[in-house]
């Protein structure tokens, strides 16, 4: 094993960044980092959401477990999730989840009075804990002639146990495209079949230059790799009109968050997990367990 | 209806007996009751009657019935000397045995069977009268009769005459439905008269005592309940045991299927034959082409019923009887002739039909076609009843009105010249609220036409098909369709089984059932099963639009890629997405009943029992009264009732009640194994002995897990193969990454295309906005969208046209090999599920004569090894196995044995003694 190193420096090129969206570069490294970083970030960067909801009154006409499931998936403001302890691991309370370091307890009471529908959303949920809050756009539910009276505690936890821990509304990302318009082929098609060119993209990657009356690439990315084009150029009789590569070493990523955190915090939170079990891993070197456990994997480790 | 607590949307139709929804199946008959046979044997034509011993020549008949002459029934009959030739054999044959005279016919009858001219007056024909239509002028005039026999007879012989002549016993034409009424009021006359005879009986016994005490009063000893009791039995049973009228049926009701809307919906259209279902015939079985918009082509159940049990299409309608008196006295005004005022010869006549009249002939019209027309303008304007039918027959020369029960019906539109009476401004007022259906039918623009005068008219498909000749319009082709298969969107495009086993499956997918649907349950099912997280399909068909079925939905919208995906979808098995699960996609509620009883004893009844809280903790959800308390989550072997009964119900007649000695009984929840149970609620009322009854309704929230079972609406079922981390699901550069995982196996064979275009028509759906529809053969009339449209849409919304996505594998990062094809169907969540299936045993209960396991999931029962398995173990040579499983696991049996005697050991329960104790020894029986 000696000799060889994986060691690589990817590079990062933030494109845009709001609350809970970011899109950025990630190059010169390959799929299985790209993949890696997305996969923790939908199922290992950890947040706070409701865990156990006890249930005093409920005459609404949804109905106890129901409403539980969407308490459950209301998002809640987890800046503080990465130092919480997990309650499963916590030496303050012994376990039964029910302490300051792993838990937040919400209280959620709601009564009808009138004989209109009552419409309870989240700002009815109040927290003991102020940086623990729901995000402020969804809503649990309605119900008529509602008497509602329930404990909530929030627990700390990850995607893969339930979806509902999961801070990642969508993560994903693309190889970002190589397109190659050959110029001299080009310009011996007439505007009309350029147009057809142009056209055969089912997204708008490729524009007529009204001044020049050449064919660009108005967007790259937003190719979908649907070979469209490629098959319009390969029926005119020109292959090799236009040409496509997927660049194999830098994607494109797209990350929103649920509001659980902010997107940044997101990808940072997703490096420190995914450092965090790559430690894991370099530290239970030398034991027989961790050869079995990580295989080949520890023995990379080990080596670069 | 809503402050009530019903559902307003409930289409009804059903009883509710003993506390079960019971649906009457509508059966198709094809004969009428009393069997009148004109037959021909060896070219000799006889009359063969039950009433009577043996067959009887028709010309005896025919002399017995006043019809002396042969030259009279030959003029009948008809000029052409075919019709003649047929019948000079039975001439000959009634001069031979000498019998010229109606008193010699009459003597020869007699002979054979007493009373031979009553048969003749009341049992044979007795739909026709003797005498004469209006005041009968001779008691014994029997000139009708002959008149009815001549036309059957003519009937026959054009029948061998020419086979084209022949009727067709699975025309539905030719078929009645019978309806609850129907069956309902023949049950009625029955038990009403076994009552009047039994309380003729009971006062002819009282009456005929010489001495009474008291005042004789009629009303002590009418029998109550009797026909309550009578109609409740046979509506809860099912079966049909009139003895007056030779009726023994069975299966007559079905409980409704409370599972979806749709589902209830469907039972309540369903049609089942009178014949068994064991004959091998392919006649009835298959598709009748007159059953075009009337009964649905695809809902029929596969195998033994396939083909016989039918259901309603959309629009049908089924009459009910009408009274003929005024329609009598119509046709009299327009110009019928009474038969009693023609000859014999005219009857035939060619230049005249025929009126018949449910089967009654009334008498002759020299223009039949102006007669039919205008009793059918007649119809459209409400002056006769507007399922009247009027159909003119023009190779039976004959004019046939029918007014009677059970025919099937459908409205369309009506057309005149060719050019539809609905105008846009019809279809605009319509749109605004100011019509409705009724308005229209009400205006004769819509009218509604049974299975026989569809005969006579041409409908055309679309109003721009219609020529001149055209007198109707279809309303809209999916109304071919029942209730079921209306559901399916673009039918038209699958191969047709699928859309027949839809509409089995459509009934087990779980939904909404109605408006109450939380509400329901005392009375209702043992077990409803309702989903609390539905969806309106993205792919809509317009039938699910006029059913207003979109509020009560039975599904969910599932992105669904069509890939080959961890091999655990092979087999029509498909994977799930674990985190769509964890936000709610295919979660059920599954509702229990369970009942339990205050019993009331001589001098004592059960009481109420106050839980002693230090005991264990499985009486934990009671409440003070020792009934578990609503929301309590309940697990299995959890105490849910608890009272106290008196140890001895009847000896404690002598002792003052509180000193009674009580036990406590309790009833434990039998749930499935760590699950956990909510109950639902708790409510206490009485019944008919005025016990006090306690219901628990008990709910169950499942989330789908592997083996539950999961249909899109094409017919496609599968079991739910894996779970699988969201991570490692495909995504596509958008982000979306799909529920569930399809493979694409299930469409080469299968050819649901419907599901494809499903599939692209949802896609561009979701990303325009907009339902979109897929109405079967919607497409000319823009109830389906056209896949070039749906193409436009996507490619709009930057998707590929075909409906291909580029996925990457969420496991490795890399792109997938190919473009999948990827989009929303709407998916049902069928009612089986392994919860309620699953089971082993290692040891368990026992029966008790045998010794052997006991059988079935429900009594803990062992799993068989089977001749077929045993030959397995032997052909794999696996002998210990066999040994084990034949010999150990089954039969050995431990007893004692006196050495010295002989005799089995066994323990004396009377004197808890062992008896046999000395010289024991073990002995294994095997």
């Amino acid at each position: 094993m000696e000799g060889a190193s994986y060691q690589r420096f990817p590079k990062v090129k933030i494109r845009e960044l709001k609350d809970d969206y970011a899109k950025f570069e990630l190059r010169e490294t390959d799929a299985s980092m790209a993949n890696a970083l997305r996969r923790v970030m939908i199922a290992e960067v950890p947040t706070i959401a409701i865990d156990l909801v006890e249930i005093e009154v409920n005459s609404s006409v949804l109905n106890d477990e129901f409403i539980a499931h969407r308490l459950g998936l209301i998002p809640l403001t987890s800046e503080r999730a990465m130092s919480m302890r997990f309650s499963r691991d916590c030496d303050a309370c012994d376990g039964d989840g029910q302490c300051e370091f792993c838990s937040v307890e919400f209280h959620l009471r709601a009564k009808c009075i009138n004989d209109q529908t009552l419409d309870v959303t989240s700002k009815d949920l109040y927290s003991s804990d102020h940086t623990v809050v729901p995000v402020d756009f969804s809503d649990t539910g309605a119900g008529f002639e509602n008497n509602e009276d329930q404990r909530a505690i929030a627990r700390k936890g990850i995607g893969k146990d339930h979806a509902k821990w999961s801070p990642a509304a969508t993560v994903t990302f693309m190889y970002e495209p190589e397109i190659h318009v050959n110029e001299e082929m080009m310009e011996t098609l007439s505007l009309e079949e350029k147009t057809s060119v142009v056209e055969s993209s089912p997204t708008k990657v490729f524009g007529i230059n009204p001044h020049t009356q050449q064919v660009e690439v108005v967007d790259r990315e937003a190719y979908t790799y649907d070979d469209e084009v490629l098959k319009k150029v390969e029926a005119m009789g020109k292959p090799g009109l236009v040409e496509i590569y997927a660049k194999e070493d830098s994607f494109i990523f797209t990350v929103e968050s649920t509001g659980a955190v902010k997107a940044s915090q997101l990808v940072l939170n997703a490096i420190e997990v995914l450092k965090q079990k790559l430690d894991a891993v370099r530290l239970s070197e030398d034991t027989v367990e961790a050869d079995d456990q990580f295989g080949e994997l520890g023995a990379h480790m080990r080596g670069g | 209806m809503s402050p009530l607590g019903e559902c307003p949307l409930d289409p009804g139709g059903y009883f509710v007996v003993k506390g079960n929804e019971k649906a009457s199946v509508m059966s198709s008959t094809e004969m009428t009751k009393s069997k009148t046979i004109i037959r021909m044997e060896k070219e000799k034509v006889y009359l063969v009657l039950n009433a009577f011993t043996s067959k009887v020549p028709i010309m005896l008949v025919m002399k017995a019935m006043g019809m002396e002459t042969d030259q009279e029934v030959v003029q009948m009959l008809g000029r052409d000397p075919q019709y003649a030739t047929l019948l000079l054999p039975s001439i000959e044959d009634c001069a031979s045995i000498g019998i010229y005279t109606q008193l010699q016919a009459l003597e020869f009858l007699e002979k054979k069977d007493e009373g031979a001219l009553g048969v003749l007056r009341d049992i044979f024909i007795p739909n026709i009268r003797v005498g004469g239509i209006k005041s009968p002028v001779r008691e014994n005039n029997f000139h009708l009769k002959c008149v009815y026999v001549v036309v059957m007879l003519r009937r026959m012989m054009d029948a061998i005459l020419n086979k084209d002549a022949m009727d067709d016993k699975d025309y539905i034409g030719n078929k009645r439905l019978e309806l609850s009424g129907q069956l309902l009021s023949l049950l009625f006359e029955d038990l009403f008269k076994s009552m009047n005879d039994q309380v003729k009986f009971n006062v002819d016994k009282i009456l005929s005592k010489p001495s009474r005490s008291s005042r004789f009063d009629v009303s002590q000893h009418l029998l109550k309940e009797s026909i309550t009791v009578g109609l409740e039995r046979s509506l809860s049973t099912g079966n049909w045991d009139v003895s007056r009228f030779k009726m023994h049926r069975k299966g007559m009701t079905q409980i409704v299927t409370r599972l979806s809307f749709i589902g209830a919906f469907g039972s309540m259209t369903k049609i089942s034959p009178q014949f068994e279902k064991s004959r091998k015939v392919s006649g009835p079985r298959a598709l009748q082409p007159s059953q075009w918009g009337m009964l649905c082509p695809c809902d029929t159940p596969e195998g033994e019923a396939c083909g016989l049990v039918k259901n309603l299409a959309l629009m049908t309608h089924v009459t009910t009887d009408e009274e003929e008196g005024p329609i009598i006295s119509l046709c009299t005004c327009f110009g019928v002739e009474d038969l009693s005022t023609l000859s014999g010869e005219e009857l035939h006549s060619p230049s005249s039909y025929l009126i018949i009249l449910n089967g009654l002939i009334l008498g002759k019209h020299r223009r039949p076609e102006r007669f039919a027309n205008v009793m059918r303008k007649l119809r459209r304007a409400g002056k006769v009843g507007d399922f009247v039918s009027i159909y003119v027959n023009e190779k039976q020369r004959c004019v046939y009105i029918a007014s009677d029960g059970g025919r099937v019906c459908r409205p369309l539109v009506i057309a005149d010249n060719g050019v539809s009476r609905i105008k846009d401004h019809h279809m605009r007022e319509l749109k605004d609220g100011v019509r409705n259906f009724d308005s229209f039918l009400r205006e004769g623009l819509i009218e509604y036409l049974d299975v026989n005068e569809e005969n006579n008219a041409l409908i055309a498909l679309y109003e721009g098909e219609a020529t001149h000749e055209t007198t109707h319009v279809e309303i809209e082709p999916f109304t071919i369709l029942g209730a079921c298969a209306g559901l399916i969107p673009f039918p038209h495009h699958n191969q047709s089984p699928r859309n027949t086993y839809q509409c089995a499956m459509g009934k087990q997918a779980m939904g909404n059932i109605a408006y109450n649907q939380s509400l329901r349950s005392t009375v209702s099912l043992n077990e409803a099963m309702s989903d609390g997280y539905l969806d309106l399909p993205f792919g809509l068909s317009s039938t699910a639009a006029t059913d207003d079925e979109n509020n009560r939905a039975a599904g969910q919208n599932a992105t669904v890629a069509v890939m080959s995906y961890s091999g655990y979808d092979i087999e029509d098995a498909i994977v799930m997405n674990k985190s769509s699960l964890d936000r709610g996609f295919g979660r059920c509620i599954v509702m229990k009943k369970i009942s339990a009883a205050y019993q009331k004893y001589d001098n004592t009844s059960d009481q109420f029992s106050s839980p002693c809280r230090s005991q264990h903790d499985q009486i934990q959800i009671l409440d003070n009264d020792g009934l578990a308390s609503p929301g309590e989550i309940i697990r299995h072997q959890d105490v849910y009732f608890q009272k106290e009964c008196p140890i001895d119900p009847k000896g404690s007649m002598k002792s003052h009640p509180s000193q009674t000695p009580y036990r406590t009984s309790k009833q434990t929840y039998k749930g499935a194994e760590g699950e956990t149970a909510v109950v639902d609620r708790v409510a206490l009322c009485s019944d008919k002995r005025n016990n006090l009854n306690v219901k628990f309704m008990i709910r169950h929230t499942r989330r789908p897990e592997v083996g539950d079972k999961f249909s899109s609406r094409h017919g496609q079922k599968g079991v739910c193969g894996t779970i699988v981390q969201q991570e490692d699901f495909p995504f596509s550069e958008r982000g979306i990454c799909p529920d569930l995982i399809m493979n694409p196996h299930g469409f080469p064979s299968r050819m649901t295309v419907g599901k494809m275009i499903e599939l692209l028509g949802s896609k561009a759906g979701v990303s325009c906005g907009r339902f979109h529809y897929g109405s079967a053969f919607g497409e000319p009339s823009g109830h389906a969208d056209k896949v070039e449209d749906i193409s436009e849409t996507l490619v709009k919304h930057g998707f590929c046209y075909n409906g291909k996505d580029f996925l990457y594998s969420g496991i490795t990062g890399m792109p997938l090999q190919a473009y999948i094809f990827m989009g929303p169907i709407y998916y049902q969540k069928l009612k089986h599920m392994v919860l309620d299936k699953m089971h082993a045993r290692g040891m368990g209960p026992r029966q008790l004569i045998t010794r052997q396991p006991t059988e079935g999931r429900s009594r803990n029962g062992g799993l068989r090894v089977g001749e077929m398995e045993r030959d397995c173990l032997i052909a794999y040579g696996t002998s210990n196995l066999i040994y084990e499983r034949l010999m150990i696991s089954s039969d050995p049996f431990e007893v004692q044995v006196c050495r010295k005697c002989g005799l089995l050991g066994y323990i004396n329960y009377k004197s808890k003694t062992r008896v046999n104790f000395k010289n024991i020894s073990r002995f294994l029986l095997s």
